[in-house]
C-alpha cells in the first residue's frame, strides 16, 4: 500500500482534542472483495494468524500476543522500523469458516482518520475453483464533532479504509493470482 | 399513539397498553427501520414478513419511535426531525441544533423527546406542533430514550457520564442520575417497570429501580449491547460486535440463550403479542425475525441499507 501509506500520511492534520470514546453520529461501512486463484485453505494459510499481517503491503512490522485467541492483541506498525502503530485485538476467530474479526484500540487519526472501528476478514470458496476473499469494516469518521474538516469526514474516512483493504487485497492477487 | 397534545393520564396509557396486548397478533405489526447509510425507512409488514414500502427520509435517519397513528424519526446528519402518518406520509417535522439523536414518545401528554448527543440534553418537543417546548439537561452523550409503561419516568443513557438520568414525567424537573455501567447507549423498560440498560463499554446490562435509583442487578451479556426488547418473560439484548442477540430471564435475570443473528444487529423490538422479536443488522442490511418461544431465528426480511432501527420501531396493533 505504499501510495495508500503516503495518501494517508500526506493527510497529516492539527491535532484534534483527544476524544477517543465520543463519535459523529453516522457510522459507516466499507466492503472490498478479491477473487483469488488459489483455494481457500492456501490463502488462509497466508493471512489467518492474527499476529502475522505481514502480507499487506503497508505493515512494516506485527508484534502481538494471545495468539489467535479471542481478546488477542496485535501492534501494526506502519510503513518503516519506528512508524505509526495501530493497536488492535481479537474479538471473533473461527478457522473452520476461516473468519476473524477485530477492532482498533489505538490509532491516530492521521494515521487511519477513524473511530470505534471494526473489521472482518473472510476467505471463502469461489463458485468455480478458487477462493474469495473479503474485508469488511465499521466505523465512524476521525471527527467525533459536527462540521468536520474536510480530512476527517465521512468520505475521508471510507477512503482510507478502502486504500487500506484495495492495497491489503491487490498484494494477494499479486500472490496468488486470480482465477 | 397520539400526536396532537391531550391530558390522557397514565392510568388511561397503561390501560390502552393493556388492550394493546389482550387485542395481541403479530398479524397488524407494522416495523418502521430507518435505513442510516440510505436515507430511508422501510416500512416492514410483520404479519406478512415483508417490506411494504420504502419511503426516503434525508438526513441519515437513526432515532425512530412508532404508534398506531404513524411514528417519528431523528436525522443527526440535518438534525431534524420528522412525524410521519402510517403509510409513510410526512405530516410535520421540526430542525434543531447540536447532535439529534434518540427519541422517546409520551404519548399520554403529547411529547417527544430527542438526544442531543454533543450538548448533554433533551429536547421536549410539542408533538402536535412539532415545536421546541424546552430543554432539559443529562449527562454528557445522551443517546437511547425511554419513557416508562406507567407513563411515570422518561430516562436518557448518558453515554460518557456511564449513568443514566430518570425524569418525573409530571414534573420535568432536575433528573435522578444513577451510575451504571460503562458507557451506556440504549435502554428499555420492562413491563413490569425495571429499566434494562445496555453498557456497550463494559459488555452486561445494569437493572434498576426507576423510582429509588436502585441498581437492582448487573447482568453479562455478548459484546458491545445495544439494544433491549421484552417479550414471554424475557430480556432480548443485541450484541452489535458479537451479531447476536442475548436471551435473559425476568424473573431470575439468568441468562437463557444467545442467538445468532445478522450482522452488526442494533435496534431491538417485540410484536405486541411477544410472539416475535425483531432486529436490525445493520451491516447485513436485513431484519432477524426471532421467535420469542422457541429463541431461533424464523426469518430475515432485507431492508435499505444500515438499518439502525434505534427506539421503538414497532407500531402495534391497538396501540
Amino acid at each position: 500500500m505504499r501510495m495508500g501509506r503516503r495518501a494517508a500520511l500526506a493527510g497529516l492534520v492539527a491535532l484534534l482534542p483527544a476524544m477517543a470514546l465520543a463519535h459523529g453520529p453516522t457510522r459507516q461501512k466499507v466492503t472490498v472483495t478479491t477473487e483469488l486463484a488459489a483455494e481457500p485453505a492456501e490463502v488462509w494459510a497466508a493471512i489467518g494468524n492474527f499476529q502475522d499481517f505481514g502480507w499487506h503491503p503497508a505493515v512494516h512490522a506485527t508484534s502481538g500476543a494471545g495468539g489467535n485467541e479471542i481478546d488477542a492483541t496485535r501492534v501494526l506498525t506502519v510503513g518503516e522500523a519506528g512508524g505509526p502503530t495501530i493497536a488492535e485485538v481479537l474479538y471473533k476467530y473461527d478457522a473452520d469458516k476461516m473468519t476473524y474479526s477485530y477492532r482498533i484500540t489505538e490509532v491516530a487519526v492521521e494515521v487511519l482518520p477513524v473511530t470505534n472501528y471494526s473489521s472482518h476478514l473472510t476467505v471463502k470458496p469461489r463458485e468455480g475453483g478458487g477462493s474469495l476473499v473479503e474485508w469488511r469494516g465499521a466505523f465512524y469518521r476521525g471527527y467525533p464533532n459536527n462540521d468536520p474538516p474536510p480530512e476527517l469526514n465521512d468520505e475521508a474516512a471510507i477512503a482510507a479504509v478502502t486504500a487500506v483493504y484495495q492495497a491489503g487485497l491487490d498484494a494477494l492477487v499479486d500472490r496468488f493470482g486470480a482465477p | 399513539m397520539r400526536w396532537s397534545t391531550g391530558s390522557v393520564r397514565p392510568e388511561a396509557l397503561a390501560l390502552g397498553l393493556a388492550c394493546a396486548l389482550a387485542a395481541g397478533g403479530a398479524a397488524g405489526d407494522v416495523a418502521y427501520v430507518t435505513n442510516q447509510n440510505s436515507d430511508e425507512v422501510s416500512i416492514l409488514d410483520l404479519g406478512a414478513g415483508m417490506e411494504r414500502a420504502r419511503i426516503p427520509v434525508p438526513g441519515k435517519p437513526a432515532g425512530v419511535v412508532a404508534g398506531a397513528e404513524g411514528f417519528f424519526t431523528v436525522s443527526p446528519d440535518s438534525k431534524t426531525v420528522r412525524r410521519f402518518d402510517a403509510a409513510g406520509a410526512e405530516t410535520g417535522r421540526v430542525n434543531l441544533d447540536g447532535g439529534p439523536i434518540g427519541i422517546a414518545h409520551d404519548a399520554a401528554r403529547g411529547r417527544i423527546f430527542v438526544s442531543d448527543w454533543y450538548n448533554a440534553r433533551l429536547w421536549v418537543i410539542d408533538a402536535g406542533a412539532m415545536e421546541v417546548t424546552g430543554t432539559l439537561e443529562t449527562g454528557a452523550a445522551p443517546a437511547g430514550l425511554a419513557v416508562s409503561p406507567d407513563g411515570r419516568w422518561l430516562v436518557s443513557a448518558d453515554k460518557e457520564a456511564d449513568r443514566v438520568s430518570v425524569f418525573d414525567l409530571e414534573t420535568l424537573g432536575a433528573p435522578r442520575a444513577v451510575a451504571v455501567g460503562t458507557r451506556p447507549f440504549g435502554l428499555g423498560f420492562a413491563p413490569d417497570g425495571r429499566l434494562f440498560v445496555g453498557n456497550v463499554g463494559s459488555n452486561d446490562v445494569s437493572v434498576l429501580d426507576p423510582a429509588s435509583g436502585r441498581v437492582l442487578a448487573t447482568v453479562p451479556v455478548g459484546e458491545r449491547p445495544y439494544g433491549v426488547a421484552f417479550a414471554r418473560g424475557r430480556a432480548f439484548v443485541s450484541n452489535q460486535y458479537a451479531d447476536t442477540v442475548s436471551v435473559i430471564d425476568l424473573a431470575t435475570l439468568a441468562p437463557v440463550a444467545e442467538i445468532a443473528v445478522g450482522e452488526y444487529p442494533e435496534g431491538i423490538d417485540a410484536t405486541g403479542d411477544g410472539g416475535t422479536v425483531v432486529v436490525a443488522n445493520w451491516f447485513s442490511n436485513t431484519v432477524s425475525l426471532i421467535d420469542s418461544d422457541r429463541l431461533v431465528v424464523t426469518g430475515e426480511i432485507a431492508t435499505g441499507d444500515g438499518p439502525r432501527a434505534f427506539g421503538r420501531f414497532i407500531a402495534k396493533q391497538g396501540d
